[in-house]
């Protein structure tokens, strides 16, 4: 061991770091950016869920448990009527919604409530708020029906999903999409960034191929290798997890399919912006973590924090995600507006990037 | 004066930032010549031959390639470009590579005779990654002219190669040049200098002199074509 020669080691690279400002700058932002957006989704003022509250109770008690709901923190109560609740539900418009039954005072009396709850169920983790705000408001009503203990059964329904659905089941469904859509980005911005290194670009620059031809032909091949990760993918989530699948195999190609060519064309794109492999894996976490945090797979994006709503509204994963939801979860097929509406953003993506990546290409010939 | 120019350089300059890599250039190069462009390191060699292929735009003056001004795409058929380092799919056999070369400009038939040519016919299933240095530059010719372009643009194609190659490399750059394909090629080397028909001598960025070895002896004053160069050299510098 001789000092000497491991410090010539050390200085050199830090050496080539101090001419490399980029790759420093992300060393050192990256980890702010992610940080902060987590700590931002975790402690900023997260929106509480809609949840609807049809009261139908003939005698005084629901009135109280319906105002006990309207003035939680954990939730935003509204009045509904009990028969629009699914169509609420449906349409996004509500994450829950709870009926006081006809005879709730009366079975208060009898010591025993039976409210009903009625969950959308498709986003993980949005029902604990909900339940969480109904106790509270029972605590307030036990104390009214005097002399007896009451004991509450909550009635549980989800409109997709249900209670044989696990914390796998939902992250699943968006993970399947994820792991395509992290992969071969990746692997994109690497190759591309090889073609520029090892000079081959130059040479394609100077043959007669249009740019347009590079992209796609890159989204082409990048896309069939990514169709073969999704099989497996598919396969092993189905078969050996067992992760519910509502929907058609089918959608779930299509969709891992558009998002497969985001990824390609966010690889291409991107590259343009680095110099060196250094730098490209910089963008890796930067590009990646922030869509994973903010796309609605760990977080609901109802629950976020109103300025990073309208930030996820805007990422691509975001639609990408519930895309994958509605057809895994909810079991949607291509007529609903929901499944179009993520289908054509992530589509309208795609063209966006293709047409950024022709762009970026055509700007360093000059 | 009804001769047909294959390229014509007009005045051309480029520069990098404040530094200029091309200070007004003026050549021609004749349809079937072999043209040498001969200048010491960062002369601006690399850099013309990016600018006759259109990968760089000219911040003054024209190239016209093939009577197209360029930089235009229609002409890139008809051009083919040895980079100076060997760029390859490191990952891909030597046949994939010219194959791909090859079918880019939709020339798969020639893909044998490239080849054959360079000599790398019995190694076609080699990996590029394991090639020696000098394999890989043969392997990077044979994808330059798979197309058989009317305009090969060759930048230093014969560093590295051993001596016996090299000879049989002009000798099939003669041929080709006869066929009527026309050849700009870079070079440091004196004695291959001597073979091509018109030589144009480069230093920072200016074109010294121009004209067949014996032109550029008489002009430099010595029989020997170095000395003569660098007396030519010495007189731009001064
Ligand atoms: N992209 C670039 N950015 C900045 N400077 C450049 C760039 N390309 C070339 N240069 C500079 O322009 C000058 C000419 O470079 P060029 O590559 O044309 O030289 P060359 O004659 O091919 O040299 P060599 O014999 O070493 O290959 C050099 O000083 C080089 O540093
Ligand atoms: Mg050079």
């Amino acid at each position: 061991m001789s000092g000497h020669r491991i410090v010539a080691i050390t200085r050199r690279l830090l050496q080539g770091f101090r001419r490399d400002r980029r790759t420093l700058a992300l060393l050192f932002v990256a980890p702010i950016v992610i940080l902060g957006l987590l700590g931002y989704i975790m402690r900023g003022s997260t929106s509480a869920p809609e949840v609807g509250v049809a009261n139908q109770d003939s005698g005084p008690l629901g009135a109280i448990v319906a105002d006990g709901l309207k003035s939680s923190s954990h939730i935003r109560a509204t009045d509904i009527n009990a028969a629009d609740g699914d169509a609420k539900l449906k349409d996004g418009s509500l994450v829950a919604y709870i009926v006081l039954p006809s005879d709730f005072s009366q079975q208060a009396q009898a010591g025993t409530v039976a409210p009903e709850v009625h969950l959308e169920g498709s986003q993980p983790g949005e029902d604990a708020p909900v339940i969480q705000a109904l106790q509270q408001s029972m605590i307030s009503l036990a104390s009214r029906v005097s002399g007896r203990s009451v004991t509450f059964q909550f009635q549980v329904k989800y409109l997709y999903g249900g209670q044989n659905y696990d914390t796998l089941d939902y992250f699943g469904a968006a993970f399947v999409g994820l792991v395509v859509f992290f992969l071969v980005f990746v692997i994109t911005i690497v190759s591309f960034l090889n073609e520029r290194s090892q000079g081959t670009l130059e040479r394609l620059m100077a043959s007669p191929l249009r740019r347009g031809e590079i992209v796609v032909g890159y989204m082409l091949g990048f896309t069939v290798l990514a169709l073969v990760q999704a099989v497996e993918v598919l396969v092993f989530a189905l078969a050996i997890l067992h992760i519910h699948n509502q929907g058609s195999v089918f959608l779930i190609f299509g969709m891992e399919a558009l998002m497969a060519i985001a990824a390609v064309n966010l690889g291409i794109f991107l590259s343009m912006f680095a110099r060196s492999e250094f730098q490209a894996v910089q963008f890796i976490p930067l590009v990646v973590v922030p869509q994973v945090l903010l796309s609605g797979i760990i977080f609901p994006v109802s629950t976020e924090p109103k300025g990073l709503q309208w930030l996820s509204d805007v990422l691509p994963l975001t639609y990408a995600v519930n895309g994958m939801r509605d057809i895994m979860v909810k079991g949607a097929d291509v007529t609903w507006p929901s499944l179009q509406l993520d289908a054509a953003v992530v589509a309208g993506f795609c063209i966006l990037l293709i047409a950024a990546g022709t762009a970026t290409l055509r700007r360093r010939l000059g | 004066m009804s001769e047909t120019y294959a390229v014509t350089v007009e005045d051309v300059s480029k520069s990098f930032g404040s530094f200029k890599a091309l200070n007004g250039v003026t050549l021609r190069v004749r349809q079937g010549e072999i043209y040498g462009l001969l200048g010491p390191n960062g002369a601006g060699k690399t850099t013309l031959i990016r600018l006759i292929c259109g990968l760089l735009e000219a911040h003054a003056g024209t190239v016209t390639v093939l009577g197209q001004r360029m930089p235009q795409v229609a002409v890139l058929r008809h051009i083919g470009y040895m980079t100076q380092q060997a760029a390859l799919y490191p990952a891909l056999s030597v046949e994939e590579n010219v194959r791909f070369f090859a079918a880019i400009n939709g020339a798969e038939d020639g893909v044998k005779q490239a080849l054959e040519l360079v000599q790398l016919y019995e190694r076609r299933g080699s990996v590029v990654a394991t090639l020696s240095g000098g394999l890989r530059q043969r392997c990077s010719l044979a994808c330059a002219l798979v197309h058989r372009p009317e305009l090969l643009l060759l930048d230093e194609p014969t560093v590295g190669i051993d001596p016996q190659l090299r000879v049989q490399f002009w000798d099939s750059f003669r041929r080709m040049a006869a066929a009527g394909t026309t050849m700009i090629v870079s070079s440091h080397v004196m004695d291959e200098a001597d073979r091509c028909q018109r030589l144009g001598l480069i230093q920072y960025g200016r074109l010294l002199a121009e004209g067949s070895p014996a032109d550029i002896r008489t002009q430099g004053g010595s029989q020997n074509l170095e000395e003569a160069f660098l007396a030519l050299a010495g007189r731009n510098e001064s």
